[in-house]
């Protein structure tokens, strides 16, 4: 399959504003701007925009505690996301969510996720509905190695693969659960090790190159819409970051070399080189790209900054839906 | 972990009669599951595989089962409670190609009499970059299976210590398989690079090298085999269906593709077909030197591998320098008319219950 320049560039573009974004709200964070914990997707840039490109604004996708850039990547607009992250009350969510349930059902994303696992079950729901209206939408769920050790995803993986349900299983390895090595906490390296065992087919690819993970979202999602089942793709990837914040926490669960080795290995970096190599788009395109995404960046964090707090009226609102029919069904 | 033996080569009197396994953890997990009906190999198929052929190296006499280092640690896995003089190879894993390339170079500085390797056709490329006329049995863990064979762990084992031990002369059970050789010149990089493959090469007309497959028919420019089987999947089979060459055939075969020619049906990857388009078919003799057109991505092995520019210049040749394959068979047949399998002494018999 030849992509062609458009679908390249877009995966940059992609790639970078999540970049932007995520460096961003780290140092919103470090200047005590944003509320609660912050889980930054840097490094695995080339995930959710290879994946997310493959699928239309129809198609859904769960996702994780790290899932800024899920959203980003899936078409969310930085300025009600910055002000989601600020608990602003023009945030996708009214300033209630914050990062870890962020969400916006208007591009198909289904929220990020405090719970290890809960993405995965949400997007077997949602792909149950699409096979059962039959109009060739297919759900991603995005997790991480270590939610594979919980319940939640066995159950999910299985029911999908019974039922032959349109899902993508993106599972985002890179190889530590918080501070913790995947080998201590399981015996297998390779998640795919997994996939045979529920009946679906596994694959690796290289979660640092976005046209790899592109290529096999493409082939996963037209095995989905054929009615062939789900899929279990593993991105081998890295996050520069600690788990969560900006700053070196100091902790010793990895080395500064091996995080230097990934780095040398930098998704938005290796492709733009790739892409000039090949004749394929300038230095001077991609400082274009940089330069009006900074821009983009700056003007969504001086709307979040100048957006309101909700209203303490506003506490309740939308915690549960309205149930006319209950409400009324009683009256009558 | 063993240490002594590196860059020991040629200082060493006599060295223990050694068993070489190298895995490549990463072999048959690949995008190629997603498009075609390939398998899975799993860890726990290679450990048994690993264990399977240390067992019978150790049965049938080497002194030492040398086990490459992988990131997966399948070698230690596999070889956990086995009574048995084994080792491992040092040295850093990176989890890519390269640390194939590194044990076999470290087997060969240990000098190891024969090596078992798992993994496809990329991984026997691996194995033969770092160790170009080893001693191999290939066993199949990977996609596309041209080179290696599916021999069973157990009597991979048994046959690569008959010719470690010198139980069986490997004069008589190897011959040097062929390989395509290729110089790739980027004038821009100013540096020429030298390629091989086992089984072929490829041009394949796309600017990344993505996940490896070769999918889209369309972008095959030309397809390079020095081992053209028909009953093959992947690249080779395009050679494969329209000029068999075997492996004791001498030369290769380049296959141009383009329209107005014949039009072959061939499964591009197991279980899935597509329609070649055949501009021209060129038998070539070993040592035949052809200029190849670039501008795309070379294909080794059935893996989009190394980008090229329209500058670069590529040039090729087959030659019969690459590993001495052990013929499985023909080894223990030798050995049993030569008795190598009667148990001997009594106190072995009773160990065996008999």
């Amino acid at each position: 399959m030849e992509l062609s320049n458009d679908v390249l560039m877009d995966m940059h573009r992609r790639m970078v504003r999540i970049r932007l974004f995520e460096e961003a709200a780290g140092r919103l964070a470090e200047a005590a701007k944003l509320p609660g914990f912050l889980h930054l997707y840097v490094g695995q840039e080339a995930v959710a925009s290879g994946v997310c490109a493959a699928l239309t604004d129809q198609d859904q996708i769960t996702s994780t505690h790290r899932g800024h850039g899920h959203l980003v990547a899936k078409g969310g607009e930085f300025k009600p996301m910055m002000a989601e992250l600020m608990a602003k009350s023009t945030g996708y969510n009214k300033g209630k969510g914050g990062s870890m349930h962020i969400s916006n059902l208007d591009v198909g994303m289904f929220g990020a996720n405090g719970i290890v696992g809960a993405g995965a079950p949400i997007a077997v729901g949602a792909g149950f509905a699409n096979k059962y209206r039959d109009d060739g939408n297919v759900a991603a769920a995005f997790f991480g190695d270590g939610s594979t050790n919980i319940g939640a995803f066995h159950e999910a993986a299985n029911m999908a693969c019974a039922l032959q349900l349109p899902v993508l299983f993106i599972c985002e390895n890179n190889e530590y659960g918080e501070f913790t090595p995947r080998d201590k906490t399981m015996a297998i390296t390779d998640i795919v090790d997994r996939a045979a065992g529920y009946g679906m087919p596994g694959v690796i690819v290289d979660g640092m190159d976005v046209v790899a993970i592109h290529e096999a979202t493409v082939e996963a999602k037209a095995r989905a819409v054929r009615g062939d089942g789900p899929s279990l793709i593993e991105a081998k990837t890295y996050r520069f970051y600690n788990h969560h914040g900006v700053q070196n926490l100091g902790l010793k669960y990895r080395t500064d070399d091996e995080v230097e080795v990934w780095k040398q290995r930098d998704p938005i970096f290796t492709f733009e080189d790739r892409m000039i190599d090949a004749n394929n788009a300038s230095r001077d395109d991609f400082d274009a790209v940089w330069a009006e995404l900074r821009a983009d960046i700056e003007e969504a964090i001086q709307f979040a900054e100048d957006s309101p707090f909700p209203t303490p009226d506003q506490i309740l609102v939308d915690v549960y839906s309205d149930t006319p029919s209950a409400t009324s069904g009683a009256a009558q | 972990m063993m240490s002594s033996t590196a860059g020991m080569r040629e200082m060493s009197s006599r060295v223990a009669s050694t068993v070489g396994i190298i895995v490549n953890p990463h072999a048959g997990k690949d995008i190629r599951r997603l498009v075609s009906a390939a398998g899975h190999t799993s860890d726990s198929v290679k450990i048994g595989i690993m264990r399977r052929v240390a067992a019978g190296a150790l049965e049938q006499g080497a002194e030492r089962v040398l086990m490459s280092t992988d990131t997966h640690h399948l070698a230690e896995r596999a070889v956990e409670g086995l009574d048995g003089n084994i080792e491992f190879i040092d040295g850093p894993t990176t989890g890519s190609h390269l640390d194939t390339v590194a044990a076999a170079a470290s087997m060969w500085k240990a000098e190891a009499s024969a090596v078992v390797a798992l993994g496809g056709d990329g991984t026997c490329r691996d194995v033969t970059t770092g160790w170009p006329d080893v001693p191999l049995i290939a066993i199949s863990t990977g996609t596309n299976n041209v080179f290696p064979s599916s021999v069973d762990g157990t009597s991979a084992g048994v046959a690569a210590a008959l010719v470690a031990t010198g139980a069986v002369s490997i004069d008589r059970v190897g011959s040097a398989a062929k390989r395509v050789s290729l110089h790739v010149n980027d004038p821009a990089r100013d540096v020429a690079v030298h390629e091989e493959a086992l089984v072929e090469a490829a041009l394949v007309d796309t600017t990344f090298v993505g996940a490896r497959a070769v999918t889209d028919p369309a972008t095959i420019r030309w397809v390079i085999a020095c081992l053209a089987n028909p009953a093959s999947t992947g690249l080779a089979s395009i050679a494969g269906r329209v000029h068999p060459v075997g492996r004791d055939d001498a030369g290769g075969v380049l296959v141009r593709l383009g329209p107005g020619g014949r039009r072959v049906r061939v499964p591009l990857a197991p279980g899935s077909f597509a329609t070649i388009d055949i501009a021209a078919v060129e038998p070539l003799a070993l040592g035949d030197v052809v200029d190849l057109p670039s501008g795309g991505v070379l294909a080794f092995d059935g893996e989009r591998n190394t980008p090229t520019s329209a500058n670069t210049t590529i040039s090729a040749t087959i030659e019969r320098s690459g590993p001495r394959v052990i013929d499985v068979d023909a080894t223990l047949e030798i050995a049993a008319r030569d008795h190598r399998f009667d148990a001997g002494t009594s106190s072995r018999k009773e160990r065996h219950g008999e």
